[in-house]
């Protein structure tokens, strides 16, 4: 679904390139989570994924990158809607401003798609269930919370069907309430696996429970790729600028101060520490 | 929260379709401009705007909001006009001062043109919900990206307007004092304009991305889940209110 | 400098109750943490602390000054407060001016002020960026310089709204310090936050608040052990508090070391066979 090879991407007017020789390949279906410190490439990597890298950002890329059969060099962000779809960290800017009820919200990127009406009200009223916002289809999309709004956009991207998914720290500025409802909505989509989805996020014990794959970035570059809790134990994380659960760290320390028996795999989640411990 | 004034109703004028209630209010803009008298304008909106506004359910704001808009007005139209109108005809006064007869006709009927310009506009901007604006002109061939700033620019003031509220604290917490002489606030401008606009270049180009993502700059046949109902009867009725203002024009004009 | 407040209520223009008879306490050189869901007060009970907010009963005493004889720009001389979002302050050319701005304010001598600055940018690491312009930085880096901003100030209080939004864990661990320093400098620290973890290992005294009222008030380790008053707050406890409770450990870990303790302690007294270390 997605193939990345030796994509290096400098925006510009800056001398370091914000992603270097980056090869990887994404498997239709893949839950794949994305971890690095901030400045790593993270947010150019959504970008480059939905084309405003280069498209809206201009700068210079080499290398080849293809998402659902297109080639991003030659594929703006207008060919990719209903392919491939963006949720960023901001939940206010991604209101459009143009629509006064959550139901309009969402059907604003299906009338651009040109979608049906009767086919738009079914696809509305999946993806509103879908983010527990049918009680609310009515109210302005002004008058939600930020955890709501996130919902919406979230609502918004799903009912356009996309292959793709790509999240840039959806939760990072939401309460704990909104965090556990976006991450509940990710987990189901975790388990249906017909979507394609990329996570750039920091919680990494939720990242640990449902994700496929994780991948670290550092300074533009691939460093790590594998399964959530063999990543997320690794190291070298502290040196990438990646932190670690407090579980990872309390039993690291245990071993080091040799207060349990060597050898057992550090863990990530709460339930995993609960194993290790026992 | 947005800035319209728009007011909900289920039954009358709101039904009708955007384009009808717009030519009602061009109809009744030119009628208070044209109609002759000191008095035509009144009668207009007594014979006009008031039914109208009782079908829409909207006449008590609307007089409210016209209020608001005329009466500042027709006191100093009184005032200037009918103190100072050259060699009148002196109703009352005291001293040197006296109000004429002319200035006060005068007075009375600029009033009456005012009040039924803000009227028909109001009518409109009650009965009639932007975005529905928005999509006739957008059936119209108006080109997306201008009828989305007409709606969106609504939504979003208010939003505006309380980041600006925020700036101002952030600022008084870092010890900027913002009461005091004309020096001082002429100083306190620039840390309290520049955020806002700055942050909101950050807060423009994420939207911008936003909108793009959902299809914004797409080309391609677009479908609406909005639905304008529109019937003959609104069609013939726009004709004819064409027709009746091009007629109340010439008749002016000939009338004199 | 002592904060107290009396018997504060306040209710906004739009009817909103926000706070109901809150009583509070803080002496000089405390460090503490205001807790609670979205909506439960903490940001109206903060911006009664520098005169954002008057109360309509009661009163807030900052020293010997009640806010409502002091406009705000005043209070700023006794309470630095750094705003949630970075974008609502920064407007100089470069991150030094901006870091200027405050102490000028205050009425600072050059030379008072060149110190104050330096040492801001010092303590947050942002000497290399300290004549860019702020917008040229990454969002997270904007909110350490507002940050710096308010510390150049050097205000006996400091007041931080969610301070580790959208940090990584170099940020996070970077405010952990700076946090560390106003403490051994004497200075009152109070900071409203979601990342319970954070506040946990920081914060020795922990106020948990709901609808208006304030239902805890403590020492971290006694509140957090009230496991029901939190479910009511809707606050999840931190990591090591949650495998604490599901390893039956009696205790409240606050920190990794505070964990090992626990369990070598519960092991040891429980008589358990490996003995740790050899």
């Amino acid at each position: 679904m997605i193939t990345i090879e030796h994509l290096t991407y400098t925006y510009p007017a800056t001398s370091r390139p914000a992603l270097q020789d980056l090869s990887l390949h994404i498997p239709a279906g893949q839950f794949c989570a994305i971890v690095g410190a901030n400045g790593a490439g993270k947010s150019t990597l959504c970008y480059a994924l939905t084309g405003f890298v280069p498209h809206f950002y201009r700068g210079r890329m080499e290398g080849r990158l293809q998402v659902a059969g297109h080639d991003i060099a030659v594929t703006p962000p207008s060919a990719l809607v209903g392919l491939v779809g963006l949720v960023f960290a901001n939940p206010f800017n991604q209101i459009t401003g143009a629509c006064y009820t959550v139901r309009e919200e969402v059907a604003f990127g299906l009338e651009n798609l040109g979608v049906p009406p009767a086919a738009m009200e079914q696809r509305i009223a999946q993806a509103l269930a879908l983010t527990g916002l049918t009680d609310l289809a009515d109210r302005s999309p002004f008058a939600l919370s930020g955890g709501q709004q996130q919902r919406l956009a979230l609502a918004a991207v799903l009912a356009m069907q996309p292959r793709v998914l790509v999240l840039d720290e959806p939760t990072s500025q939401l309460d704990p309430v909104g965090t556990r409802e976006v991450f509940a909505i990710l987990a189901a989509l975790a388990a249906q696996q017909d979507t394609t989805v990329v996570l750039v996020s920091h919680a990494l014990e939720w990242v640990a429970t449902h994700a496929d794959r994780v991948i670290v970035l550092m300074a533009g570059r691939l460093v790590a790729d594998g399964p959530p809790t063999e990543v997320l134990t690794r190291p070298e994380l502290e040196s990438w600028g990646v932190g670690t659960t407090r579980y990872t760290q309390a039993a690291r320390r245990a071993q080091a101060q040799g207060l349990v028996p060597p050898g057992r795999p550090l863990p990530v989640t709460l339930s995993q520490a609960v194993a290790f411990w026992s | 929260m947005a800035l319209s004034l728009y007011l909900p109703r289920a039954r009358g004028l709101h039904r009708l379709h955007p384009l009808t209630k717009l030519w009602l209010a061009l109809f009744l803009f030119i009628c208070g401009l044209a109609l002759p008298g000191v008095l035509g304008a009144y009668a207009a909106f007594v014979a006009l705007v008031v039914p109208l506004a009782l079908w829409g359910a909207v006449l008590r704001p609307l007089l409210v909001a016209a209020g608001r808009v005329v009466l500042p007005f027709a006191v100093s139209l009184v005032l200037v006009q009918g103190l100072f109108w050259p060699r009148g005809t002196p109703l009352f006064g005291w001293g040197p001062l006296s109000f004429k007869l002319e200035g006060l006709l005068f007075a009375v009927r600029s009033t009456g043109r005012i009040l039924m310009v803000v009227s028909s506009f109001l009518l409109f901007a009650l009965t009639t919900r932007p975005d529905a604006l928005a999509l006739t002109l957008a059936q119209r061939g108006v080109p997306k990206s201008l009828t989305y700033i007409l709606v969106a620019t609504l939504q979003i003031i208010p939003r505006f307007q309380a980041r600006a509220a925020t700036i101002l604290a952030a600022q008084q917490s870092r010890g900027l004092e913002i009461h005091g002489n004309l020096r001082r606030r002429v100083r306190a401008l620039l840390p309290l304009i520049a955020p806002l606009v700055l942050g909101s270049l950050v807060d423009i180009e994420e939207r911008a991305i936003a909108l793009e993502s959902r299809g914004f700059s797409r080309q391609g046949p677009k479908t609406s889940l909005l639905v304008l109902p529109d019937t003959r009867g609104q069609a013939l009725a726009r004709r004819l209110l064409a027709v009746a203002s091009l007629a109340v024009v010439v008749m002016r004009l000939w009338v004199g | 400098m002592n904060i107290v407040v009396t018997d504060v209520t306040f209710r906004y223009p739009n009817g909103v109750q926000a706070l109901s008879g809150v009583n509070l306490a803080i002496a000089g050189g405390e460090a503490v943490a205001v807790i609670g869901e979205n909506g439960a007060g903490k940001t109206t009970l903060a911006r009664h602390l520098n005169g954002l907010l008057r109360p309509q009963q009661g009163r807030v005493r900052i020293g010997d000054w009640d806010t409502r004889e002091h406009t705000v720009a005043q209070l700023a001389h006794r309470v630095g407060y750094v705003f949630q979002n970075p974008d609502d302050q920064l407007f100089e050319r470069t991150v030094r001016r901006e870091l200027a701005f405050g102490p000028r304010n205050l009425g600072r001598d050059e030379a008072a002020i060149e110190a104050a600055v330096a040492q801001a940018l010092a303590r947050l690491d942002l000497e290399a960026v300290a004549d860019s312009h702020p917008y040229d930085l990454s969002p997270a880096q904007r909110r350490l310089v507002a940050l710096a901003a308010v510390l150049a100030m050097e205000t006996p209080i400091v007041v931080l709204d969610e301070p580790t939004t959208g940090q990584d864990a170099a940020g996070t661990a970077l405010l952990g310090r700076v946090i560390a320093d106003l403490k051994a400098a004497g200075r009152t620290v109070i900071t409203i936050s979601h990342d319970i973890d954070f506040v946990a290992e920081h914060f020795p005294r922990l106020i948990v608040m709901a609808a208006g009222r304030i239902l805890a008030d403590g020492p971290t380790e006694w509140v957090l052990a009230q496991t029901g008053l939190l479910a009511q707050a809707q606050v999840d406890p931190p990591q090591l508090v949650r495998l604490a409770v599901a390893l039956g450990l009696p205790g409240v870990p606050t920190t990794v070391d505070a964990f090992l303790d626990l369990w070598v302690r519960t092991r040891q007294r429980d008589g358990a066979e490996w003995p740790g270390g050899v």
